[in-house]
């Protein structure tokens, strides 16, 4: 967390979305998306159920690459580089669904996360050489402040299966944090906490923007949203129809008519 | 903190183990039983092998007793045929296995599920095959004989003391290797993906090169086992290398318990003694052996070791309501 | 060229009978994504059965070859009765390990009932083989093939035709919509058990009169039939009836013209080359017609 991040210029883009269209079978999940993401910000990505949203997340962190047009973070293009590597590049997520694993402790879900910043190999593991215990103590001392830091280092050794969803929630969070990401990509944070503990969030996502992580978020919940994001960009039918400022978006008729005006009632 | 405590629980859990090593290898008379551990202890090298593969990594492998193979033909070609020192042998078949296991691993580490399971196994009839066909080389179906014994300078490993030392200072030693591997990031990694392999990727593990990589540890343990077992016996045959000895690995490993070092040790002990007690059957042998393996599968699928104490536990919540 | 006929009639006539047990691996996977271990098993009780009706009892052989198949899909259902519905979390590495064990089981009461010997049984007719080119076809070549042509067209109009068959294959493709509709999911993975082995118990009785059969002929048969399913495409029944010629005629030739010693390996060659290339097979369920 409190690593010392590569100085970036922040006037230009950490991730740009240069024209990019992906179809599926014969779907068009997306065409021509272009925007891009400035540096310490947070970026909300809206638009009604189909509209690409999880298939951008999933071209931006490695999983598919983009048909035509290109994604660039950090200036360079990743169409060739695989998502584990992203990952240590400084692209971290989340997915909708949590998918913690489920059978290893909190401790051990957010050194995971870590994973990536670590080296030691299976000799050096063996061997335990002098170097090996010192990362690994560095490692456990840094999860414990990000655990710490999403208010759960009291459950560090409770297995991650048995948490409440809430919860669940946050280890995923704290485990993308471990892999000391720049940018970090929040797949429905939300879905499926009370209000509350939604509030909780927001504060947590502006704490995380406010270390300097740029963060791209997905998300339904629409007040949500509006507050924390400094930037919208709203998706319909895998095309890009509007961006603006949380208060440009609510005032623009094509996402009224294609999101707002329909009732709003979009949360599943 | 429960790191510390859990530490102190594997100390000491090791240091019994030690004990119980030492204790019963200078104490018992009865060569039959000595040799009889020896054979576990082989038998627990390969639980030990497939469990960092299968039981932490999730990744099945019908096909391991080509490794172990790999490592008792190794050695036996390489000493009879070559005139090597047994002790030269060792990592020269070791590194053969681990480069198999390598090359194999590659394509065949991308599949999931079933499909790994017939890739392995696919891979394991080859290699057996292989023994049993490439005769001016391997002896052929009648098998492999005069594999020398074992001598360290002064030390004679022809006893069967001394060879009882001998198999479980390496098991001792794989334990406490294996161990810190799992304790380690990589051990982490590994579980992770067997919880989720696409997860695991998204948050930076390269699984598959950590598959490879704990495919060809796992290779490497086997082969020693193979190694072990050549020089206590001197004679080899194909048959101790076929699908069954694959099976009777991964049935070590379920039985005993995944994601265990101690379920591999009670798994191949019990699959040792097992046939020993089977004999009193005769002929209705195999039979109570695939009942057996059916029965504790059907009721107990995490094992023995999980499952007993899984009953032990319920029976502990039930008395205290 | 006699000698290649020669080594293409064997490839045939193996190959119609990897078909066959091919066909009862998929068409158990197909309904319960399983893989029966012990389906060579089944083979073996079929042949030795055989050996018991037609051979020792001199029964008619429409009969032996009824009661042999009855038996073996009598065995079958209880098999699944017992030992696969009771797991309660039926993971692949379960699954594998039961079958297994299965195996083992009906390995050794096969030695019981027929003890460790190997049988064999006359030819289903008298005929002399045929005289092709100069090559030699047994008849009981053309009954195997004949009995193959029978089963696939007997299935196609099960599932096609029969009310039953058509559930199943609703079964297959949604357990869950199928039961939506009130199709009884149980029932049917019982009668997927009691085909499929059954299909296995036929392969066994139309080989017992050209191979030697004992208690341990079933587990490379079973690993081959499954090659062969395989490579043909796990799942389907055209994939299954290509594996099996596929595989019967390329291990006639391997062991003609490179090697006897060949023989068995050339199935395990070819499953980590479709493995590797081709996972899914040469017809893949997925893009292919299921049964």
């Amino acid at each position: 967390m409190n690593a010392p991040l590569k100085k970036i210029p922040t006037d230009t883009p950490l991730l740009e979305i240069d024209s990019v269209s992906k179809a599926f079978g014969g779907v068009q999940a997306l065409s021509d998306i272009s925007f891009s993401l400035m540096p310490k910000t947070i970026t909300g990505l809206i638009g009604p159920n189909g509209a690409g949203k999880t298939t951008l997340f999933n071209l931006i962190s490695g999983i598919f690459a983009p048909d035509s047009g290109d994604i660039r973070y950090n200036s360079r293009s990743t169409r060739k580089i695989k998502s584990f590597q992203l990952v240590k590049q400084g692209i971290a997520r989340t997915f909708q669904n949590v998918e913690l694993f489920e059978t290893m402790t909190v401790l051990e879900n957010i050194l995971v996360g870590h994973h990536a910043q670590t080296r030691s190999g299976m000799w050096g593991s063996m061997i335990r050489f002098p170097w090996v215990l010192a990362e690994e103590q560095r490692a456990r001392e840094i999860a414990m402040t990000l655990l710490d830091f999403v208010g759960l280092s009291d459950h560090a050794h409770a297995i991650s299966g048995d948490l409440p969803f809430g919860w669940q929630r946050l280890v995923e969070i704290a485990r993308a944090l471990a892999s000391r990401p720049r940018l970090l990509l929040l797949d429905e944070p939300a879905a499926g906490l009370n209000i509350v503990e939604t509030l909780q969030l927001g504060d947590l996502i502006r704490k995380i923007r406010d270390q300097g992580i740029t963060v791209l978020l997905v998300e339904h919940d629409m007040s949500l949203t509006m507050e924390i994001s400094d930037w919208i960009v709203v998706l319909d039918q895998g095309k890009k129809i509007s961006q603006g400022t949380p208060r440009a978006v609510q005032a623009d008729e094509a996402v009224i008519a294609a999101y707002l005006g329909t009732g709003k009632k979009d949360e599943s | 903190m429960i790191i510390n405590s859990q530490n102190t629980r594997n100390r000491i859990a090791y240091a019994v183990f030690l004990l119980v090593i030492v204790v019963s290898g200078y104490f018992l008379e009865n060569l039959y039983y000595l040799q009889l551990l020896t054979f576990i202890g082989i038998n627990t090298l390969l639980a030990l092998a497939l469990n960092m593969l299968m039981g932490y990594a999730g990744q099945i492998s019908l096909g391991h007793a080509a490794f172990y193979g790999i490592g008792a033909y190794g050695t036996a070609i390489l000493t009879v045929h070559c005139h090597f020192s047994p002790w030269l042998a060792l990592p020269a078949a070791i590194a053969v296995a681990m480069a198999v296991a390598y090359i194999v691993g590659i394509p065949t580490l991308k599949l999931s599920g079933y499909y790994l399971g017939m890739g392995t196994l696919g891979f394991g009839m080859i290699i057996h095959i292989l023994f049993r066909e490439w005769s001016s080389i391997t002896g052929g179906a009648s098998g492999f004989i005069g594999i020398p014994p074992l001598e360290l300078g002064p030390v004679s490993f022809a006893s069967g003391r001394n060879y009882f030392f001998l198999v479980w200072g390496c098991v001792l030693i794989s334990f406490i290797a294996c161990q810190r591997i799992i304790d380690s990031r990589i051990g982490r990694a590994l579980r992770a993906i067997h919880d989720g392999e696409n997860a695991a990727a998204a948050v930076g593990v390269n699984t598959r090169a950590l598959k490879l990589q704990v495919f060809v540890l796992s290779a490497a343990i086997s082969a020693l086992a193979g190694f072990l077992y050549a020089h206590l016996v001197f004679f080899i045959s194909p048959g101790t290398f076929s699908f069954i000895a694959s099976i009777r690995m991964v049935t070590m490993v379920v039985i005993g318990g995944m994601a265990s070092v101690w379920g591999a040790l009670l798994g191949a002990s019990l699959l040792t003694l097992l046939p020993e007690w089977l004999h009193a059957f005769s002929e209705f042998e195999m039979v109570v052996y695939g009942l057996i393996l059916m029965l504790v599968m059907i009721f107990l699928p995490r094992g023995l070791f999980r499952g007993l104490l899984d009953i032990y536990e319920r029976t502990l919540k039930k008395n205290t309501h | 060229m006699q000698e290649i006929l020669q080594y293409l009639f064997s490839g045939i006539t193996n190959g119609a009978i990897y078909a066959v047990i091919a066909i009862g691996f998929s068409m158990l996977y197909n309904s319960t994504e399983l893989i029966n271990f012990a389906h060579g098993e089944f083979v073996m009780l079929g042949a030795l059965c055989m050996v018991t009706f037609f051979g020792a009892l001199h029964l008619p052989l429409v009969v032996a070859l009824v009661a042999s198949i009855v038996c073996i899909a009598a065995t079958g259902l209880v098999f699944e009765r017992l030992a696969i519905r009771p797991v309660r979390h039926p993971e692949p590495i379960v699954l594998i390990i039961i079958t297994v064990g299965a195996s083992i089981f009906l390995r050794g009461i096969g030695m019981i009932i027929w003890g460790k010997d190997a049988h064999t049984i006359p030819s289903f007719s008298a005929h002399p083989p045929l005289d092709i080119a100069g090559a030699k076809l047994l008849s009981q070549s053309i009954w195997i093939i004949i009995i193959l042509l029978a089963t696939i067209i007997g299935l196609q109009l099960f599932y096609k035709k029969t009310l039953t068959g058509k559930a199943m294959e609703a079964n297959a493709i949604s357990k869950r919509a199928a039961w939506i509709v009130g199709i009884p999911s149980k029932m049917m993975i019982m009668l997927a058990f009691g085909l499929s082995t059954a299909i296995g118990g036929l392969a066994g009785v139309i080989i017992a009169p050209v191979t030697m059969s004992s208690y341990d002929m079933g587990t490379m048969l079973g690993l081959k039939g499954f090659c062969a399913a395989m490579l043909g495409g796990l799942g389907s029944l055209w994939g299954a009836l290509l594996g099996g010629f596929l595989l019967g005629i390329l291990e006639a030739l391997g062991v003609g013209f490179v090697s006897s010693g060949l023989k068995d390996a050339t199935a395990f060659l070819l499953l980590l080359f479709i493995l590797y290339v081709k996972p899914g097979g040469i017809i893949s369920a997925a893009s292919a017609k299921r049964f």
